[in-house]
């Protein structure tokens, strides 16, 4: 497959997300800009303009009509998709890590950085889609302890939000009630990406502990295990085939000591069930800092520590292979 | 205008007919373009093409999108990707394998084995039976002496059956040169030679990297012979400049001077800049 190079930042990715209905990509970066792709062809349609800091995190709602970004500027932005044109502003104490609609779009949650004091919170806004304005009182707000959330999704029917720690432990939190359901063990190192399953049912974490892991959401009952021989920042579960994407590499701060053949900046491909390693994708020359597969299960894009994004197609080799068993 | 030279009539602009579409009986149809190419010359060009209608269905959301006007940095760029931010990459491959692990597996033993293919170019004799494999790896290893071991024995029995030892070989190597090494009196002179030379192989070795380029030999030395005696301090030059080239190698005669030497030595700053130390493994 010819990978699609998008040159959008100048800076390392954070996130890159695909709309639910997979023809858009979304792209933030630590370069204060988030921008807006046609994923089939890489066609820039356009940035969203305002943040002061890095962004780190962004998504939209079912209907592509809003976008969140949440950034370093301790501010998260509501943005009109597709005129790039600023609707709304909240402010925080601390950074915004990870932004999230609901199922259900009535609903965005955002989690906060620890830092000067102030406490680590994953808050819940409500959002009219209808209404220009939006409330900037928090419909809930939930204090992770003992370690900061890093992030977080929301369950089933947006029942629970699943949060991911510092400390590598996982939380179900009923958000209308502001308590903790359930705590789990699950990493010995900090959890640095959370992605769902499309219905919510179960759930994919990736960990520095050079693991990622399959966890069911009602229970955080742990159904699989993936090992890789690297810090992992990003896990995705593909659709169509029964397989999970994983990316990640040596951590950023030491990169230049090693050359890329030694960095394992691969995109790792394993099967989904029998948690073995089926296939790799070479291209970054920088770790994998964030992966999104297209919901259709077409193909997949990957940020990367060296400011590319790769959009892939998938070759129809892709579709035909099957895992003997 | 009436023409008055040939070469004005060159210069006269030609015409370019018009594009002409003419309808054929059996549902396709002819065209007939004509443009001028980049000698100037006029090319005509006749296509017959058949259309056809093939219904696509796309989710209506994502058809109004594809008609979304270009906001932020892109606004006014015209459709289509731009190349200043969308290219297109190198090839990669995908090849989901189950047995990806076995097949990387795999592919490091067929490494190997050209390795030694390589090797089995330059002449490889084992010692034992004098075939053409290892000697680690000969199928007598554990049942037979090597060979040399049996001719130094014969020999050294059949040394007192000569007059003296320096006389046989002398004799046998009458008309033809032999070198210094290989002569029996040669042999004595080089062989402390020799012996230091296996032994220092034995001895511990360190390398230092990351020297500036004005280190001297003598600092080196300096640097390390508080750590134990040094055998050998060895600094890479350069041929002309004389000037350093970066890295040293310092032979102990202690294995614990050595290891002494690397954990002290290592991170230590060392003429503004922070110095490597390593033990000196074999060449890759």
């Amino acid at each position: 497959m010819r990978p699609i190079l998008l040159q959008g930042h100048d800076r390392a990715l954070t996130q890159v997300r695909y709309n639910t209905d997979g023809d858009l990509l979304m792209t933030v970066g630590k370069d204060k800009v988030a921008n807006l792709w046609y994923a089939h062809n890489g066609e820039r349609i356009g940035t969203y303009e305002g943040h002061l800091g890095a962004v780190w995190t962004i998504d939209c709602n079912k209907p592509t009509t809003l976008v969140v970004t949440g950034s370093a500027d301790n501010t998260a932005r509501l943005w009109h998709a597709e005129t790039g044109r600023q609707l709304h502003m909240w402010e925080f104490p601390t950074a915004v890590k990870r932004v999230e609609f609901s199922r259900d779009d009535r609903h965005v949650l955002m989690v906060t950085e620890e830092r000067m004091g102030h406490k680590s919170g994953i808050y819940v806004f409500a959002i009219d889609s209808s209404s220009p304005v939006q409330s900037s009182e928090p419909v809930a707000v939930i204090r992770p302890s003992p370690s900061k959330a890093t992030v977080a999704a929301w369950s089933y029917l947006d029942k629970y939000i699943v949060a991911g720690h510092e400390d590598g432990s996982l939380a179900l939190y009923d958000w209308k009630y502001e308590e903790l359901v359930q705590r789990a063990d699950a990493h010995e190192r900090p959890v640095t990406d959370l992605q769902m399953w499309k219905d919510g049912s179960y759930f994919i974490t990736s960990s520095r502990d050079k693991t990622a892991r399959l966890f069911e959401t009602s229970t955080l009952n742990p159904l699989k295990m993936y090992k890789a021989d690297t810090e992992l920042n990003s896990a995705a579960m593909t659709p169509t085939q029964d397989l999970v994407v994983l990316g990640g590499g040596q951590a950023a701060s030491e990169v230049t000591t090693t050359s890329t053949r030694q960095g394992r900046f691969e995109s790792r491909f394993y099967h989904k069930i029998f948690e073995d390693e089926v296939g790799r994708v070479k291209g970054h020359f920088g770790p994998i800092n964030t992966l999104a597969v297209q919901p259709d299960g077409k193909g997949y894009a990957s940020g990367g520590e060296d400011g590319y994004v790769r959009v892939h197609h998938f070759d129809p080799d892709y579709f035909k292979f099957k895992y003997d068993y | 205008m009436n023409k008055t030279s040939w070469a004005d009539e060159v210069d006269e602009p030609q015409a370019v007919p018009e594009r002409q579409v003419i309808a054929n009986a059996d549902g396709t149809k002819t065209v007939i373009e004509h443009r001028l190419n980049d000698d100037g010359k006029l090319v005509k060009q006749t296509r017959r093409m058949r259309d056809k209608v093939v219904q696509e269905h796309v989710n209506r959301a994502v058809a109004s999108r594809k008609k979304w006007a270009k906001f932020g940095a892109e606004a006014g760029s015209p459709a289509g990707p731009q190349l200043s931010t969308t290219t297109v990459g190198e090839v990669v491959w995908l090849k989901l394998s189950q047995y990806a692990a076995q097949q990387k597996q795999a592919e490091q033993e067929a490494a190997e084995q050209e390795k030694t293919i390589k090797l089995k170019n330059t002449r490889i004799l084992c010692r034992i039976c004098r075939q053409d494999h290892f000697t680690a790896k000969c199928p007598y290893k554990d049942t037979l002496v090597p060979l040399e071991e049996i001719t130094g024995a014969a020999g050294a029995g059949a040394a007192p059956a000569a007059d003296d030892a320096s006389a046989a070989p002398a004799a046998e190597a009458k008309s033809s040169y032999v070198p210094p090494h290989l002569r029996a009196g040669g042999r004595g002179a080089s062989s402390s030679l020799d012996a230091l030379g296996e032994r220092r192989d034995d001895l511990p070795k360190i390398r230092i990297t990351n020297l500036s380029e004005y280190t001297q030999e003598e600092d080196i030395k300096q640097l390390c012979r508080p750590f134990g005696p040094v055998s050998r301090a060895f600094l890479a030059t350069d041929r002309e400049t004389r000037l350093c080239k970066g890295y040293a190698f310092v032979t102990f005669y202690d294995y614990d001077a050595a290891e002494r030497a690397i954990a002290k030595l290592h991170g230590y700053g060392f003429d503004h800049l922070i110095l490597n130390v390593e033990w000196a493994g074999p060449r890759q």
